[in-house]
């Protein structure tokens, strides 16, 4: 099929989400299969980390990978059934969370039929370590008082803060830098410590798991 | 600065640097209700990371290689998402793969070819064996054992819609299906369209939809 160019991997590598789902799915409509790899590799190794790091915080180890496996290649597959997905790495961490629900759903129907792995440390066939938090709904629980506190507040700069400097990757200082308009890193810091102490309260206030 | 907020701070540190940077041992150093929030915030910025620059060595010895694999077989195949769900169903059941296709064969009366059982399965997970020649009979048990099913099954395997047929020479996912007893059909060629008298059971089971 005319239009469809293979680029090198360093040049894949630079691309965009979207850009590289574009790539791959003139690929595949121009039958060049082997082309797709190289974009499908940048996009897995891409977010591997992140989801399998998601998938540890409610699953077995063991099973961690799989369901982060899974849930790339759903994501991946679905933009070339022409669903709408928005932003393909929110649309990613969707599909990540529906298989985490979906993978303890079925959990729950079906009686557990082996043991934890702490109960037979001795045996050959252990199938990885538990999950780092013990109740999906505990989790689930968690980010909804997480969500609640950040939906709090009003001041939408103080917001960024959150997003930059508490779940994001930067330092006191190059948040306040960033959002400016007088924002200071004692600012950041206080900001911070009072969203914090708010998305605890919410835990402590309505959790009954205790 | 909280021991939440210096944890969080520490994995973030680890996890931009690299290294797989599992959350478990930061958990581990905290309790209670400070454990769950540190996991909701370690959560929340995870879903927000960037994607990681590409590193072809690194990659190379990563997990992530397998799984880039299988979502090219599911992309380039034609049993969609098979490649990548039947393994993780397989490993989800706690079955090993002889003993599902033991068991497979057995429900599907087959005892006695259970080597050509497992051939099919095991292209079924590399998404050689096309989705929509596989009965329902095979998919109603295989779902019985690994507990999903028959239609959530039918469906991953016709996800995504097929794209172009592959033009590179000596293509390894070409639409083939396996030689046993009956000769290799033509790519794409629908099984039930031209079925070779050497098909037996088993044969139509896994290829005549």
């Amino acid at each position: 099929m005319a239009g469809f160019q293979e680029l090198p991997e360093h040049h894949l590598a630079s691309l965009s989400d979207d850009q590289l789902i574009d790539y791959m799915r003139r690929a595949r409509e121009a039958g060049r299969h082997d082309a797709m790899k190289p974009a499908i590799s940048v996009l897995v190794y891409g977010y591997w980390d992140t989801l399998v790091n998601r998938a540890r915080l409610k699953l077995p180890q063991a099973d961690a990978e799989d369901v982060a496996g899974e849930a790339v290649a759903s994501a991946i597959a679905s933009a070339f059934d022409g669903k709408s997905m928005g932003e393909f790495r929110s649309w990613l961490h969707t599909i990540l969370s529906r298989r985490i629900a979906d993978y303890l759903e079925s959990r729950k129907r079906k009686p557990r039929t082996t043991q934890l792995p702490s109960e037979h440390e001795r045996e050959e066939e252990v199938w990885g370590s538990e999950p780092a938090v013990e109740f999906e709904g505990d989790a689930l629980f968690a980010r909804d008082c997480l969500r609640r506190a950040y939906e709090e507040i009003d001041d939408a700069r103080h917001r960024r803060v959150v997003d930059l400097y508490l779940l994001g990757p930067h330092s006191a200082a190059e948040t306040a830098d960033l959002v400016g308009d007088g924002m200071t890193e004692a600012n950041v810091h206080q900001i911070s410590s009072r969203f914090q102490k708010r998305f605890k309260e919410l835990l402590e206030g309505g959790n009954t798991s205790e | 600065m909280s021991d939440v907020e210096r944890l969080l701070a520490e994995y973030k540190r680890a996890h931009q640097e690299g290294g797989g940077a599992d959350p478990s041992p930061f958990l581990a150093r905290t309790s209670g209700v400070e454990r769950e929030q540190l996991a909701a915030l370690i959560d929340a910025y995870l879903e927000q990371a960037p994607r990681r620059a590409f590193d072809a060595a690194a990659f190379r010895d990563s997990p992530a290689a397998a799984v880039a694999d299988s979502a090219h077989r599911t992309l380039a195949g034609s049993a969609g998402l098979w490649p990548v769900l039947l393994p993780r169903l397989r490993n989800q059941a706690r079955i090993r793969r002889a003993d599902l296709v033991a068991e497979l064969a057995a429900r599907l009366g087959a005892q006695s070819q259970q080597e050509k059982v497992a051939t099919y399965y095991h292209e079924m997970e590399q998404g050689r064996l096309p989705a929509s020649g596989v009965s329902d009979t095979v998919l109603e048990a295989l779902g019985k054992i690994v507990g999903y099913g028959k239609d959530a099954l039918r469906s991953a395997g016709q996800m995504p819609a097929p794209g172009g047929a592959a033009r590179e020479a000596g293509a390894v996912y070409a639409r083939t299906t396996p030689r046993l007893g009956g000769p290799a059909p033509e790519a794409e060629a629908p099984a039930a369209a031209a079925e070779p008298e050497e098909w037996d059971e088993v044969d139509r089971l896994f290829r005549a939809g």
